[in-house]
C-alpha cells in the first residue's frame, strides 16, 4: 500500500530516503556494470506495464472483491532485482506524481517498502532460492506467492514503524500491526495468485525471458559478484536493524507536540518561547518501537495515563496565563481566525494584483 | 472502465497543462521542486496539535493559485486517494484521544479532533502542493530538474520511458478490456482462468515493443552512458534562485512565528 | 559487380545470405546493385524476408553471409556508426520508433547524440518536420497525433539526420487514403536513395523506380515498377 506524505514526519521521510537513494546507488552501479544498454527501453516498457497492469482489476473467486498485480516480484522476476527495483522507482514516482498515490514526501518510504522488498528481497531470497535448479510452473507459482506474502507483509509493517516513529497516531502499536498484518496477508496472497498467473503465461510462451537467478534477460553471460541470498539476507538484517534504531532514535528525539501545542491553542506561550517548549514525555511511550514489541495491556494504560496527566497539567497551567491575557481559550482562537482571513485576504489580492502587472509587462514585451 | 479512463485522463491534462506553463515562464524546474519539497517538509514537521500556525501555510497555495491560473476544482478528485488512511488514523485519535480542551458553545472539542483536523488539513496541503508543482512542471520539466542535479541518466531515460508507454499500454488495455467483456458481459474483473493471458498477451507485446524502440534509439545515434539527451532551456538563473529564496524565508517565517494568531490579537486590541 | 564506382552506386550486394540463429534460412543468395537517388521497391508476400533485408542493411541482424557495402564501406561492427549515419530506418510501428513525449524533442533526438548545437538541432528539426509538413505541430504529445502523423513525425526523425538512404518498413499500411496520398508526395519530393518494402503495389507503382520481387527466400525478379507490378501472373506466382 501506498504511504501517504501526511503519515510521515520529515525526519522519518529523511531516513525512508537515505535507505532508498542507497539502494538506487547500489542498483545503477550493478545495471551498468553488466553493461546490457537494450536493458534500458526495457525497464521503460516494463514501467509502463506494471503501472498500467496495476489498474485492472481481477476477480477473487467465491467473493466480492479484486486484486492487482504485485509490481516487484513481477520486475524482478523479468529484470532481475537490481533493474527491477530501479524501474519500481519510475513506476511508483509516476503514481505519486499522477494520482496522488503516497506523495513527494513519503516516496523515499515507499520505494523502501515496495520496491526495495518485493525487487530485493522478493527477488533475491525467494524467487532466486527457489529457481536454483531450474524452473518450473510449480516452483513459479510457490515463488510469486510466497514473495508477495512476504514482502506485503514486510511493507505493511514498516508502514507501521514509519507512522508511529513519526508521532502521527495514537493507535497502539500492537493494535496497528494487529489491523494491518492480516489485511495485507490477504492481499499478498491474491497478488501473489495473479503474478503467478501472468509469470506462468510467460514461462508456457517465452520461458527464456524470465530471470532465472544468473544470467539477464536473452544474454549467456553468467554474472559474478552477484549476491547470494545468504549475503543478502545478512545485508538485509543489518539494513532492518539500522533503520529500527534510526527510526526509533528519532522518535524519541522528536518533541512531544501535544503539550506545547495545547498551549498554542489555548494562546498562552509567547511566539518566542515556542521553540524552547518543546519537550519528550507524554506520549514518548507510543512512540517508540523499538521498546513497543513487549508492551503489555497494563503498560499501554500506563502510557495513556501519563498522557492524560501531561494534559491535566497543561490545563492547570491555563487559568494562570489567562489570567495574564485576560482570554479564553475561545477568545483565542477567534483572533486566530480573525488574523487569518486578513493575511488570506491581503495576500489574495496582492496576487490579483501582481499578475495584473505580470500580464501587462508581458504584452508589452510581445509588441 | 473507470481506472484506465481516469488515468488518461490525467495524463492529458498534466501534458496539456504543464506544456502551457513550461513556455511561459523562465523560472528552472529544480527551482520548482525544491520550493514545493521545502513546502511539503515544513507543513510535515508542524505537530498533530499545531492547526494554527499550520493553517497559515495556505497562503503558498493561494498564491500558486491565483498566479498560475490553477483550478483547485479540477484536481479534487485527487484527494480521495490520499486522504482515505490518514482519515483512519485520525479517526483512531478520535477515539483514543479524548481529553477536552474547551467547549465551542456547548460541543467538547477534544485534543483527537484538534488532531484528525490537523492530519486532514495537511494532507490537503501536501496533494494541493504536490499537484501545482506537476502541473507547472510536468514530467519532463521534473526529469530536466533531474537532470540538473545529476540524478544517473539510466533512471531518468526510464522513467521518460515509462511515462511515454504509459498511456500506449494503457490505450491498448482499454481496448482488451472492452473486448473481453464484450463477449463476458456482466463480469467486474478478470475471470481466474483469464488472469494469466490477459497480461501475458499484453506483456509479450510490449517485449517486442521494447525490442523495436531500443533499434529505432540504436538507429538515431543513441549513446548508453549519455542517455536521451535534453535541451538546455532559457531559464533565469537569477529569478530562479530568487523564486526559491522568497519561498524558503516565507516558510520560515510562518514555521516560527503563529502569524494569524498575532495578527488577530493585534487587531482585537489585545 | 565486383567493382563499386565511388559516388553512382550506393549499396552493393553480392551473393547476400542469411539464417536466424544460424539455422532458420530466411534470405539466400542475393545480389543487386542501388544507385545514388533511385527509389527501390521490394515487395512480397508476408514472410518473404522484406523486413530480415532492410534489418540487415542497417545491420540491425548481424552475421549474414557474403558481401554487402553501403558506400564502400562493408556493413560489419566497427562500421556501423558510420553506416547508421547514412541510412535512415522508417519502422513499420511508429509508436515503437516514437518515444519521446512531444514531437520536438523526439525529431531532435538524433541531431542531439550527433552533438550539433542547440541552435543547429533546431534547424535541422523545424526543416525536417517542414517536409513533412508538420511544423506546426511541433510541440503536440506524441499520443494526441492520429496515425498518418504519427507516421509523418517518424519519417521526420530519420530525415533530422539528413541520411544517405532511407529504409521504409510497410510505410502505407494503416494510412488512410488522403494520408497515403500525402505520403507518396513527401516520399517523392525526397532526394535522397530510398528503399520501401511493401505489398501495397499501387503505393510501389506510384514511389518507386525500379523493384525488387522477392519469394522463396531470394530476389525472383528486378525490373522497373510498372514492369513487375502489372505482370499478374508473376505476382500471384509469387504470393501476391
Amino acid at each position: 500500500m501506498h504511504m501517504s506524505d501526511v503519515l510521515l514526519s520529515p525526519a522519518v521521510a529523511g531516513v525512508m530516503y537515505a535507505g532508498s537513494v542507497a539502494a538506487t546507488g547500489y542498483s545503477i552501479y550493478k545495471v551498468k556494470k553488466i553493461d546490457q544498454p537494450e536493458s534500458v527501453p526495457v525497464m521503460g516498457v516494463m514501467g509502463a506495464f506494471v503501472f498500467a497492469a496495476q489498474m485492472i482489476n481481477f476477480t477473487i473467486p467465491g467473493t466480492g472483491s479484486s486484486g492487482h498485480l504485485c509490481g516487484g516480484i513481477m520486475l524482478s522476476a523479468i529484470l532481475g532485482p537490481e533493474a527491477g527495483f530501479l524501474t519500481m522507482i519510475g513506476v511508483l514516482l509516476i503514481q505519486c506524481l499522477l494520482f496522488a498515490d503516497g506523495g513527494l514526501l513519503a516516496l523515499g518510504a515507499n520505494i523502501w517498502n515496495m520496491a526495495f522488498y518485493g525487487c530485493f528481497v522478493g527477488g533475491y531470497l525467494i524467487w532466486k532460492a527457489i529457481m536454483k535448479h531450474g524452473m518450473s510452473k510449480k516452483k513459479i507459482t510457490a515463488a510469486s506467492v510466497l514473495g508477495c506474502i512476504l514482502t506485503l507483509q514486510l511493507g505493511a509493517f514498516s508502514v507501521t514503524l514509519e507512522t508511529l516513529a513519526s508521532d502521527i497516531t495514537e493507535l497502539p502499536f500492537a493494535a496497528f500491526v494487529g489491523v494491518m498484518q492480516p489485511i495485507h496477508l490477504a492481499i499478498g496472497l491474491v497478488e501473489g495468485l495473479i503474478t503467478a498467473a501472468v509469470l506462468v503465461f510467460i514461462y508456457e510462451m517465452r520461458p527464456e525471458l524470465l530471470w532465472d537467478g544468473r544470467r539477464l534477460r536473452g544474454s549467456e553471460c553468467v554474472q559474478k559478484g552477484r549476491m547470494s541470498a545468504k549475503k543478502m539476507l545478512i545485508v538485509f538484517l543489518v539494513a532492518a536493524g539500522l533503520l529500527g534504531g534510526v527510526c526509533s532514535l528519532f522518535a524519541s528525539e522528536l518533541p512531544d507536540g501535544l503539550e506545547w501545542s495545547m498551549e498554542r491553542i489555548a494562546g498562552t506561550a509567547e511566539p518566542g518561547e515556542l521553540a524552547g517548549t518543546a519537550e519528550p514525555g507524554g506520549l514518548a511511550g507510543t512512540a517508540e518501537p523499538g521498546e513497543i514489541t513487549d508492551t503489555t495491556e497494563s503498560e499501554q494504560t500506563g502510557a495513556v495515563y501519563e498522557v492524560s496527566n501531561s494534559i491535566q497539567e497543561a490545563s492547570a497551567i491555563l487559568p494562570d496565563y489567562s489570567l495574564k491575557g485576560n482570554d479564553t481559550p475561545v477568545g483565542t482562537s477567534l483572533s486566530g481566525m480573525l488574523g487569518g482571513a486578513v493575511v488570506i485576504a491581503f495576500c489574495t489580492v496582492l496576487c490579483y494584483v501582481l499578475k495584473l502587472f505580470r500580464k501587462k509587462t508581458g504584452n508589452e514585451s510581445l509588441e | 472502465m473507470n481506472q484506465l479512463n481516469e488515468a488518461v485522463k490525467a495524463l492529458h491534462e498534466i501534458d496539456l497543462e504543464s506544456g502551457k506553463r513550461r513556455k511561459n515562464t523562465d523560472i528552472h524546474p529544480l527551482s520548482i521542486l525544491l520550493v514545493t519539497i521545502c513546502y511539503i517538509g515544513v507543513t510535515a514537521s508542524f505537530g498533530n496539535y499545531d492547526m494554527p500556525k499550520l493553517f497559515s501555510m495556505i497562503i503558498f497555495l493561494i498564491a500558486g493559485g491565483i498566479l498560475y491560473d490553477i483550478s483547485l476544482k479540477n484536481s479534487f478528485r485527487r484527494l480521495k486517494y490520499i486522504l482515505l488512511f490518514p482519515l483512519f488514523l485520525g479517526a483512531a485519535n478520535l477515539v483514543l484521544d479524548r481529553q477536552i480542551l474547551w467547549y465551542l458553545g456547548k460541543i467538547p472539542i477534544t485534543s483527537g479532533m484538534v488532531s484528525m483536523v490537523t492530519l486532514f488539513i495537511k494532507g490537503v496541503f501536501m496533494v494541493y502542493a504536490t499537484y501545482f508543482m506537476i502541473i507547472r512542471i510536468g514530467i519532463e520539466g521534473l526529469c530536466l530538474a533531474m537532470r540538473a542535479i545529476h540524478v544517473p541518466g539510466i533512471l531518468i531515460t526510464q522513467i521518460t520511458l515509462s511515462y511515454r508507454y504509459i498511456i500506449v499500454l494503457l490505450r491498448e488495455m482499454e481496448r482488451m478490456w472492452t473486448s473481453y467483456h464484450m463477449r463476458a458481459p456482466g463480469q467486474k474483473g478478470i475471470q481466474i482462468k483469464a488472469w494469466g493471458s490477459f497480461l501475458g498477451l499484453l506483456f509479450l507485446r510490449s517485449m517486442e515493443r521494447a525490442d523495436n524502440i531500443y533499434h529505432s534509439m540504436l538507429l538515431r545515434g543513441y549513446q548508453e552512458n549519455v542517455g536521451i539527451p535534453a535541451a538546455k532551456g532559457k531559464y533565469s538563473f537569477g529569478k530562479s534562485a530568487a523564486y526559491v529564496l522568497f519561498w524558503v524565508m516565507i516558510f520560515a517565517c510562518l514555521r516560527k512565528v503563529p502569524l494569524f494568531y498575532l495578527l488577530g490579537e493585534k487587531m482585537a486590541g489585545r | 559487380m565486383d567493382t563499386m564506382e565511388k559516388g553512382k552506386t550506393i549499396i552493393l550486394a553480392d551473393n547476400l545470405s542469411f539464417a536466424y540463429d544460424h539455422k532458420y534460412s530466411a534470405l539466400e543468395h542475393l545480389s543487386f546493385q542501388i544507385e545514388r537517388g533511385e527509389t527501390i521497391g521490394i515487395i512480397g508476400a508476408n514472410g518473404a524476408g522484406k523486413s530480415t533485408l532492410l534489418k540487415i542493411l542497417v545491420g540491425l541482424l548481424e552475421d549474414y553471409q557474403g558481401r554487402l557495402e553501403i558506400d564502400g564501406l562493408t556493413v560489419e561492427k566497427k562500421t556501423l556508426k558510420e553506416i547508421r549515419k547514412k541510412v535512415g530506418y522508417v519502422f513499420q510501428d511508429s509508436e515503437s520508433q516514437l518515444f519521446l513525449s512531444t514531437v520536438y524533442e523526439d525529431v531532435a533526438f538524433g541531431p542531439r547524440n550527433y552533438g550539433y548545437p542547440e541552435e543547429t538541432v533546431e534547424e535541422k528539426v523545424l526543416s525536417a518536420l517542414r517536409l513533412v509538413h508538420m511544423e506546426e505541430h511541433r510541440d503536440k504529445q506524441i499520443y494526441r497525433l492520429s496515425g498518418g502523423q504519427k507516421k509523418m513525425v517518424a519519417i521526420a526523425t530519420v530525415l533530422s539526420m539528413e541520411p544517405e538512404v532511407i529504409l521504409f518498413d510497410e510505410p502505407s499500411t494503416a494510412l488512410d487514403p488522403r494520408n497515403r496520398r500525402n505520403l507518396v508526395g513527401v516520399l517523392n519530393d525526397m532526394s535522397c536513395t530510398k528503399i520501401i518494402a511493401s505489398h501495397d503495389m499501387d503505393f510501389i507503382k506510384s514511389t518507386c523506380d525500379r523493384v525488387f520481387l522477392l519469394a522463396d527466400k531470394t530476389i525472383r525478379k528486378i525490373g522497373t515498377a510498372g514492369e513487375i507490378v502489372m505482370n499478374s501472373r508473376l505476382l500471384e506466382e509469387s504470393g501476391l
